[in-house]
């Protein structure tokens, strides 16, 4: 029998939050310049799917990692010229996309593969598995760090990145007045619309790497909507997260932890409806805390440009 | 003739017109990927016409399909046209669902009294989620859009507690749903033998009606003022929380409504995910957004979802191409459609104050 709470609880919370850190990450540098990325799911979907797709046409890892990153690329650049280039409003294009990539990866699962449901390659191989020199040997902290794939060690590397890209740097700065103020920026000279391509491009190969880490990390196989809600959760994320690097990784932390504990729970035959429920609620309290910060006010915009 | 023209035929034969091109568009791309699986598109597509109008059967099957996204669409396309991004139907139409079971289940008397009871409960509990949000704006200023979205979250799961656990039918199979209804409290099939029942008469009836009181009424006019130009409606002496909230009420009314009849008519009891598994309330968006929150239109476009729902189970049953197809061709018209909702929303973004909502 299982005890509720143990240090192997904190080590699947890691894995399980690698790939909503990684969507929650896309969504706040999406938020960042202005634009409420709610195709954060079907991107994640798409990347699920591609990154089996690729690992199966290039039989190696890496390069299916690359494809999904270059088709969930693709994707948003459709997302981001519909939204910047046509001036589509975001949340239809993203609501749009989301349907798209629930019905395109469902539909070419039986196009390719011709299977229904589920595909799985017993002679595929996912990402492989990191041991930390040194780490892996402490006892308790071993277990916790060490033995995970490199996207996990990635979507940590990048916050710490981000932050520092955000905040301490020239162009960092500027991606932030494209969001704070477009009007401003595009006034100093600042190219708006191409601050906006990248960021919604980075976004979707973030999504891409969220996604392989899905289908590729602890399990090798992709079933229909894998995603199951994640892209949204991650959204949820960002928003608590305030779109700051280090807040999102602590949004993404508790939510991912509570979704291990709901797995948990359910092994124990206890009713997991409310830790499930926990993060729009809480959500909706920090909202209402929090409800002057600027990437809100973007969000409220929906459209801003 | 004035008073057709008050209502707008003009509109209406364009509200139709662009989405027949985006239809259009939207069968083309789905003829590519039924291509690239090696399906006859023709037959494919005679398939699908089939599965959805082929017979008097399969027509009324998609017809009870589009009840709860005409009524959703219609509570989606009130909240639009007010100028209110309300993305809470599924929330909306879950709790509608779930108090409607509960109000047949113990309220006594009988039959009209029981159906009478779970369409008030329905309609009072979609309309209170709503008016959740939208006090939530008002009052705090928090955006309508994110909320209404995690508030559907929290329904969900909040039904789904209550269905698993304390109202959880006694004895049953095991599947986490209420005890059935009573068979009285049942709605009336409309042909004998088919799923149809009343509630889409009820729903073609509050398509007619909320284009009535969009069109004729003071208060829709203040709606759509609203909607379209926030400063003017301001200017005009209208109250934008007041209106804002009775219009989020209504339009969770409407969800709620949806829930209900999908409860009475077709289920006769509360399941979980009943109403998130077809996606109904996502329906209801795009139906919304095909034709521009025209409620005529939306009801419509609801039928058009809901037949290339119905139309992809009989593709799937009779040809290689998968049921999926249907959600290719769904969302590649909604695409095309957004570069059309794009124009409406553009010159709305002009008017809009610096709270201003979702457009």
């Amino acid at each position: 029998m299982e005890t509720l709470l143990d240090w192997s609880l904190l080590s699947a919370t890691l894995w399980k939050v690698a790939p909503l850190l990684l969507a929650a990450l896309a969504g706040a540098m999406c938020a960042r310049v202005g634009i409420f990325n709610v195709a954060l799911e079907g991107m994640m979907l798409t990347g699920a799917f591609t990154a089996i797709l690729g690992n199966y046409w290039f039989d190696n890892v890496l390069l299916g990692v690359v494809f999904a990153c270059l088709c969930v690329g693709a994707l948003s650049l459709l997302f981001g010229y519909l939204v910047i280039g046509l001036q589509a409003n975001a949340i239809v294009v993203g609501t749009a996309i989301n349907f798209l990539a629930t019905g395109l990866t469902a539909f070419s699962l039986f196009a390719i593969f011709g299977v229904k449901g589920q595909f799985r390659d017993s002679a595929m191989s996912g990402l492989p598995k990191w041991n930390i020199p040194l780490v892996q040997d402490i006892p308790v902290v071993g277990e916790l760090l060490s033995g995970h794939t490199p996207l996990v060690y990635l979507a940590f590397l990048l916050v710490v990145a981000l932050q520092f890209f955000l905040f301490r740097t020239v162009m960092g700065f500027r991606l932030l007045a494209v969001g704070e103020n477009p009007v401003a920026a595009k006034s100093l000279g600042l190219p708006v619309r191409r601050y906006q391509y990248g960021a919604i491009v980075f976004s979707g190969i973030l999504c891409g790497l969220a996604g392989a880490q899905l289908s590729l990390g602890q399990v090798t196989l992709f079933t229909e909507n894998m995603t199951a809600g994640r892209g949204f959760i991650a959204l949820v994320a960002t928003m608590l997260g305030q779109s700051n690097p280090i807040g999102v990784m602590g949004a993404s932390l508790l939510f991912g932890f509570l979704d291990t504990l709901s797995t948990r729970l359910q092994s124990f035959s206890v009713p997991t409806h409310f830790t499930m429920m926990f993060p729009y609620a809480m959500t909706i309290i920090v909202m209402l805390f929090f409800k002057d910060k600027s990437y809100l006010r973007q969000s409220g915009r929906l459209d801003s440009k | 003739m004035a008073a057709i023209n008050r209502i707008g035929w003009n509109k209406y034969a364009q509200a139709l017109g662009m989405p027949f091109m985006a239809i259009a568009l939207g069968l083309f791309v789905g003829a590519i990927a039924i291509w690239t699986v090696g399906g006859s598109v023709i037959d494919t597509y005679a398939e699908m016409w089939k599965g959805a109008f082929g017979s008097f059967y399969f027509t009324t099957t998609t017809l009870t399909r589009a009840t709860p996204i005409i009524l959703a669409a219609l509570g989606v396309s009130l909240a639009f046209r007010a100028g209110f991004f309300n993305l809470g139907a599924e929330g909306q139409m879950i709790l509608g669902a779930l108090a409607a079971a509960l109000a047949a289940i113990y309220v006594p008397g009988n039959g009209l009294i029981k159906i009478l009871a779970a369409a008030i409960a329905g309609m009072l509990a979609g309309g209170l989620w709503s008016l959740l949000a939208g006090w939530l704006d008002t009052r705090f200023k928090l955006n309508l859009l994110i909320t209404t979205l995690l508030l559907n979250y929290i329904a969900m799961y909040a039904a789904g507690y209550m269905v698993a656990f304390p109202l959880k039918e006694k004895g049953g199979t095991g599947g986490a749903q209420t005890e059935m209804l009573d068979s009285a409290a049942w709605l009336p099939k409309l042909f004998a033998g088919m799923t149809l029942h009343a509630g889409f008469l009820v729903a073609v009836f509050a398509a007619l009606l909320l284009a009535w009181f969009l069109a004729y009424t003071a208060k829709g006019y203040e709606i759509r003022m609203l909607g379209s130009n926030p400063l003017f409606a301001a200017f005009g002496g209208v109250k934008r929380g007041p209106l804002m909230l009775t219009s989020m009420m209504i339009s969770g009314a409407l969800a709620g409504l949806a829930g209900t009849f999908e409860v009475l008519g077709t289920q006769y009891r509360y399941i979980d995910n009943m109403i998130t598994s077809p996606g109904y309330a996502w329906s209801a968006i795009m139906a919304t957004l095909l034709a521009g929150s025209n409620p005529i239109g939306s009801a419509l476009a609801a039928i058009l979802l809901a037949a290339l729902q119905t139309g992809a189970m009989g593709v799937e049953r009779n040809t290689e191409v998968p049921l999926e197809i249907s959600s290719v061709i769904q969302s590649s018209l909604i695409l095309f459609v957004s570069a059309r909702v794009t124009f409406s929303f553009l010159k709305r973004r002009k008017a809009r104050g610096a709270d201003g909502n979702a457009a």
